[in-house]
Order: C-alpha cells, then sequence, then structure tokens
C-alpha cells in the first residue's frame, strides 16, 4: 500500500517535471509522449486530473482535450527564501532592522498594514 | 593498563587515512556505511580511551579518591600512562568532547532548517518542488515527508527518461536517510581530527549510493546523460543540511560510464576489521582499567578496615 502510494507520487513528480520542462500547455497525449516512459494514456490523464484536483496544474480546453500548465506559488517560494536566509543569519534582529533599511515608503506601509491585521491574534 | 587503551587512538589514524581511499574502491552503499558509522564508531572507541588515559591522571586526585574509595597511591605506583601523556589526554578529551556538542547542536538545527524548508516548500502535497529559474540545480531537502527541489533550468536541460533517473537519484537520497550518514561523519570528524576527510569522502559515496541505487532502476547511461546536461550549469546556493545532486559530477559520470562496480569483501573486512580492532583494544583497555581501580579499591579497603 505504501509503496502504491509512493509510486504514484513519483509519477506525479514526473509528469510535473514533463509540464515544466515543456514550459508550454500540453495535453495528455503530449505529456505521455514526452515521459518516454510507455505510460499508458489513461494513467496520464488520471495523474493530471489528481494534479489538477491538488492546485498543482491549471487545465485549458484544447481541441477535445485539456491543454495543463504547472502552477508557479512564486509568492509563496520568495518567502520561503527570505525565511531560508532569516534563519541562517543568525542575529534576527539586526537582519530584520537592516532589511527594513532596503523598503520604499510603499513596502513599508504595506507591512506596517500587515502587521496591525496580524494583531488581534494571540500567538 | 597496557598498550590496548593507545590501539584505539592508532587506528583512528589508519582509518582517517586509507578509509577514504579504500571506500573509493567499495560499492558505495558499503562505501556509506563504513566511513559513516564505521567511522563513528572508531571516533567514538578513540575518544573513550582518551577519557581513559586522562582519568588515570584524575583519579589520583585525593578528593575523588576519598569518593570512589581507592588508593591514589596504588593508582599512582601501578599506573603506566606518565602524568604528561594522561594530562594530554585529559585537555584533548575536554576539547575534543566541547567540538562534538557544538556540532551535535549545530546539526539538529540545520535538519530541523531542512524540515521547516520541506514543509513550507510550495509543493501542492507532491514530492516535487519546482523554482522557476535558468539555473540549473536539483537537491533533496530531508524530512517528513523529504522533498526535491529541482529548478526549470535543469528540467528543460533534460529529456523525459533523463529526468525520470534525475529524480530517482534525488529520491534515493531522501530513501536512503543519507544526511544521517552525513552527520554520523560529520560527528567523527569533530570527534577525531585523525578522521577529517571523512565528511567529505561520505558525501561522495552518498552521491555515487544514489547514482548507483537509480541506475538499478533505470539505465546507466542515462543517468550519466543527465550528470553530463546538469554538470554544465551554475548552482544554486542551497541550505546546509541539503544533499545537492550534483558534486564531482565527472567521477560520478565516469562511473555510471562503466558497469556496475562489483563488490569487494575483501576491502570491506579490512575496513569492518579496522573498526572492529578498534572496539576490541577498547574492550580490553576497560577491562584493565576495572583490574586497576580493583586493586586500589582493596589496597583502600586494608588501609581503612
Amino acid at each position: 500500500m505504501a509503496r502504491k502510494r509512493r509510486e504514484a507520487g513519483s509519477l506525479e513528480s514526473e509528469v510535473l517535471a514533463a509540464l515544466w520542462a515543456a514550459g508550454q500547455p500540453l495535453t495528455p497525449a503530449e505529456v505521455a509522449e514526452s515521459l518516454h516512459a510507455g505510460l499508458a494514456y489513461n494513467t496520464v490523464q488520471t495523474i493530471l486530473t489528481r494534479l489538477h484536483t491538488k492546485g498543482a496544474v491549471v487545465r485549458e480546453p484544447s481541441g477535445r482535450a485539456y491543454a495543463y500548465t504547472p502552477v508557479l506559488d512564486e509568492p509563496g517560494l520568495a518567502a520561503q527564501r527570505m525565511r531560508a536566509m532569516l534563519d541562517r543569519g543568525g542575529d534576527h534582529a539586526a537582519v530584520l532592522t537592516r532589511f527594513l533599511d532596503t523598503l520604499t515608503a510603499e513596502q513599508e506601509a504595506t507591512l506596517s498594514q500587515l502587521l496591525q491585521r496580524e494583531q488581534p491574534d494571540p500567538g | 593498563m597496557g598498550l590496548a587503551v593507545y590501539l584505539p587512538l592508532m587506528v583512528a589514524a589508519v582509518f582517517g587515512l586509507t578509509g577514504p581511499p579504500i571506500a573509493r574502491r567499495l560499492r558505495p552503499g558499503a562505501a556509506t556505511w563504513l566511513l559513516g558509522v564505521g567511522g563513528f564508531l572508531t571516533s567514538a572507541a578513540a575518544g573513550v580511551s582518551l577519557c581513559l588515559l586522562g582519568f588515570t591522571l584524575l583519579a589520583q586526585a585525593p578528593v575523588l579518591a576519598a569518593q570512589g574509595h581507592w588508593s591514589d597511591g596504588v593508582l599512582r605506583r601501578h599506573d603506566p600512562v606518565t602524568t604528561p601523556v594522561a594530562a594530554l589526554a585529559l585537555i584533548a578529551a575536554v576539547a575534543l568532547l566541547a567540538r562534538v556538542a557544538v556540532t551535535a547542536v549545530r546539526r539538529v538545527q540545520a535538519v530541523r532548517e531542512a524540515h521547516r524548508l520541506a514543509d513550507a516548500l510550495p509543493t501542492h502535497g507532491g514530492e516535487l518542488a519546482v523554482i522557476n529559474t535558468p539555473d540549473v540545480a536539483a537537491y533533496a531537502i530531508p524530512g517528513r515527508p523529504g522533498r526535491i527541489v529541482a529548478t526549470t533550468g535543469l528540467l528543460r536541460r533534460l529529456d523525459g527518461a533523463e529526468r525520470r533517473a534525475m529524480l530517482a537519484h534525488e529520491r534515493a537520497h531522501l530513501s536512503g536517510h543519507h544526511h544521517l550518514h552525513q552527520a554520523a561523519a560529520l560527528l567523527a570528524a569533530a570527534g577525531n581530527p585523525l578522521l577529517r576527510r571523512l565528511p567529505a569522502a561520505t558525501a561522495a559515496a552518498c552521491e555515487r549510493w544514489a547514482d548507483e541505487k537509480a541506475a538499478s532502476t533505470y539505465q546507466r547511461h542515462t543517468l550519466a546523460d543527465a550528470l553530463t546536461q546538469a554538470g554544465t550549469g551554475t548552482r544554486l546556493t542551497v541550505p546546509a543540511v541539503v544533499l545537492p545532486g550534483v558534486q564531482d559530477v565527472a567521477a560520478r559520470i565516469e562511473a555510471l560510464r562503466a558497469p556496475a562496480p562489483p563488490a569487494s569483501p575483501w576491502r570491506v573486512v579490512l575496513l569492518g576489521g579496522l573498526v572492529a580492532c578498534a572496539g576490541i583494544a577498547l574492550a580490553i583497555a576497560l577491562k584493565d582499567a576495572e583490574r586497576l581501580f580493583e586493586l586500589a579499591r582493596q589496597a583502600d579497603r586494608l588501609r581503612t578496615p
């Protein structure tokens, strides 16, 4: 069971990687072809539907099928990178202070707005 | 105490010198285990030896002797360890223990950071996170579950089969818990400067291990092609605990272009035997020390009935 789930997980990664590599929307047939894996069309279709349900890809009608594009969570990734840098920096207060110095007035306003919104929530 | 107490230190010196070159000619799985866990055990045995040597001096202090009910005079007369040697061992033991402690704390922090990173990566619940950049990089981030990060720059350079082989390589890092072998080697090196070459050698063995694991499912030349493609790009900076997928690429490609490495039992026995040697010598040394202290206790009992 666990093994099966693992295999399904790795197939999802492969399909996702193929979509990223293509750089343009792909239909299930095109995905199957670019995988060079001899996967059945239905298998690829199932994986793409699952990825779509998870929100990892978006789709648009293309002929009689859908064409799929991977979703990029750019803000999420940028935030993650900033977090990692902060964790590595050591003195959080110093790093954050310097970071604030680099912000424009507009960005500072956004930040303070966001912080105020967070305030009522304890913890 | 006889010469046995010095043997683990000599083993550490020999292991530190010969371990990495011997390991390069082993199957990478065996090499990783011997360098990581074997190195850790060797380092631990040498560390206990140092503590034992140092303790023979410490135990001669009247305060400790009274506390332990042993005769400090008997220890002084019967202990073959000279004072300067014991003092040196004591200083080394304390310094190295502190180094191990610092390394261990840093490692735990780094692994925690990696777990947090793996958790927060936008993977939509899958194992793969893609970074949209022309940089060429792929790495595995240990966590629960671990994640694989790949850049679009890399994915676009590879064909379908090569991408699968690359993903299998990174997955092998995660399923084999290679970061724990790394940690064992790092602790071994922190505990004994004679073993300072182990971390780099273990990292190289892990990469080769993941290559062979991927090559057992996909074709060797496919992974070699993938590495050739990936090797020419630039690198992203990665967190400390992460296992980067690209390291000493030329040697790895060469190994993949050749047939799978044959088992080399005598080399395994050689390195494993060294570790066992340190363990046996340590057991003898501990026995010797026990006998010495038993003698000192008896003398103490006779003096104060």
